[in-house]
């Protein structure tokens, strides 16, 4: 068959197209791996004493302590385990307190003042996300002494954030029609929130603070580690008397508090939705 | 004297925006079942929402019940608008209430915040409530979710929620435009047989012809913000609802 002038001349165009994107991949994938050489050397190589791990027996043999446990701390962690899982719950309680009204500050449709509040309520958002729960936790710390209460306090701060967030975009994203039939029947704006939008959010609200919680109780596994209670705590003293045995034992019980965790938030979601 | 007076009523939704309504006067007696036709933007909307000021109106006077309504603190607009039931085209019902709490809705107008939060709604209330959920045929549905029923079935809740008002004026916007036909006539029906039976006036739009003619007794005919027409269903001509459709491309 004859090739047409257009055919040919449309095959010639689509090797061209084809060869100056590959020349492009070539350049990006060059590109990328040059920047990860850069920081390997930078990270693992040049700041590495690879003296001090002394040849492939040594690591292993550090690892290996792990590989122990001791069952004599069990008695020790019942507390702690409890005392984690509680600071998980209060903190993710009191961080919905919070929540609330830094949504209504940071929700467009419903903030009081556009111009001052709204971006104040969005700068709430992110300074509480912006900063590390073990930094919460060391301002608390500072503040309140140590114990459980600063890993509460760290944790509805960390919260507030991402629960804050969500809800402020489930309001703007409502359905203004049952709003507007709430007004027409001389509701007031206590009335407007809680007939015409609260029914539309909750469930949304409802599912991101029980996937929080479950976020929360891994953080308050950590809070012991700046002196904020629970089995962190533990954990840094075990590790501080070099028992490896018992450091494995208190990484198991966070282990299991974390699966329970899971298990519960899978059926309170399933539940809520 | 007219339960509704409306004199040159303007409306531009921002400063330097199109005037959507151009200085529109009418009255609202109290026997009065008035149908507000005309096309799709003409402006039906929005005049309805500047009755009870979903809408504030940029230009002109609105006396509603004896009231100057543009005149009104926040207080006493709300106190304004428990008199005035409102029926949606979309029924912007609350999906996921069920159909009594609802109903009951319509009452918060006269609620406290504490009963309102806990949903607590006076005795005489709920038994309001379902006197006319039997009116309106729905005493089968009750406890069901809001978004469980059909679209006349809805509207039906629209319709018993305006009533717990104790209306003294019904604003109806486009209340059949999202039912079949044959629903449609059903619920103009049963709106107008209440309207009739309490005494209460009502204002319509529709943009079903056909239902106005049917339904109402004075229609007004409104074009591009401007009122084209405005008297007795029986002296509507066609020539008339070809000047207030004129527009319209079809």
């Amino acid at each position: 068959m004859a090739v047409t002038y257009s055919q040919a001349n449309g095959l010639s165009l689509q090797t061209d197209l084809r060869r100056k994107r590959q020349i492009k991949m070539a350049l990006i994938w060059g590109a990328f791996l040059l920047f990860a050489a850069w920081c390997v050397n930078g990270t693992i190589i040049e700041d590495t004493d690879w003296s001090r791990i002394g040849g492939r027996n040594g690591v292993l043999a550090s690892v290996g302590r792990y590989i122990t446990i001791d069952w004599g701390l069990l008695p020790e962690l019942i507390v702690p385990t409890i005392e984690t899982f509680m600071m998980a719950s209060v903190g993710t309680v009191l961080g919905c307190f919070f929540s609330l009204p830094v949504a209504w500050l940071g929700a467009a449709n419903v903030t009081p003042s556009k111009t001052i509040l709204y971006p104040l309520g969005r700068f709430l958002m992110v300074l509480s996300r912006s900063v590390h729960e073990i930094v919460w936790a060391l301002i608390f710390v500072s503040a309140v002494g140590l114990g459980a209460l600063p890993g509460v306090l760290a944790i509805a701060m960390r919260s507030v954030g991402f629960i804050s967030k969500i809800t402020a975009e489930a309001i703007e994203n409502i359905d203004a029609k049952p709003v507007e039939a709430i007004r027409a029947t001389g509701g007031n704006e206590f009335q407007v929130m809680y007939y015409g939008i609260l029914p539309q959010i909750y469930p949304v609200v409802l599912a991101t603070v029980i996937f929080e919680w479950d976020i929360n109780i891994r953080r308050s596994a950590v809070m012991g580690l700046v002196g904020a209670g629970g089995l962190g705590l533990l954990f840094f003293r075990q590790m501080n008397s070099f028992n490896y045995g018992g450091v494995t034992m208190v990484i198991l019980a966070i282990l299991l508090l974390i699966v329970l965790g899971e298990i519960i938030s899978h059926y309170l979601r399933k539940a809520v939705i | 004297m007219s339960v509704l007076s409306v004199k040159n009523l303007r409306v531009r939704y921002t400063a330097k925006g199109p005037e959507i309504l151009k200085g529109i006067d009418f009255d609202v007696e109290s026997d009065d079942f008035l149908a507000m036709i005309g096309p799709s933007g003409a402006g039906k909307s929005t005049l309805i929402r500047c009755v009870n000021r979903l809408v504030e109106p940029t230009a002109g006077e609105i006396t509603l019940l004896g009231q100057d309504v543009r005149a009104l603190n926040a207080r006493e607009l709300r106190g304004l608008r428990r008199n005035v039931g409102m029926i949606f085209q979309e029924f912007n019902l609350i999906n996921r209430m069920s159909v009594m709490d609802n109903v009951l809705s319509g009452r918060l107008g006269y609620t406290s915040n504490i009963r309102s939060l806990f949903r607590h709604f006076p005795k005489e209330d709920i038994n309001q409530a379902l006197d006319y959920l039997d009116r309106v045929g729905l005493s089968d549905h009750i406890n069901k979710r809001a978004d469980e029923l059909s679209g006349g079935q809805r509207q039906r809740v629209g319709i018993a929620r305006a009533l717990m008002q104790q209306p003294k004026l019904l604003l109806l916007d486009e209340p059949t435009s999202a039912l079949d036909p044959k629903i449609s006539r059903e619920v103009m029906a049963l709106i107008m047989g209440i309207a009739k039976e309490l005494g209460v006036p009502a204002l319509c739009n529709i943009h079903d012809v056909q239902l106005a003619k049917e339904f109402c007794n004075r229609i007004i005919g409104l074009q591009d913000g401007v009122k084209k027409f405005d008297g007795d269903t029986a002296t509507l001509r066609d020539s008339d609802l070809e000047d207030i459709y004129a527009m319209e491309v079809l």
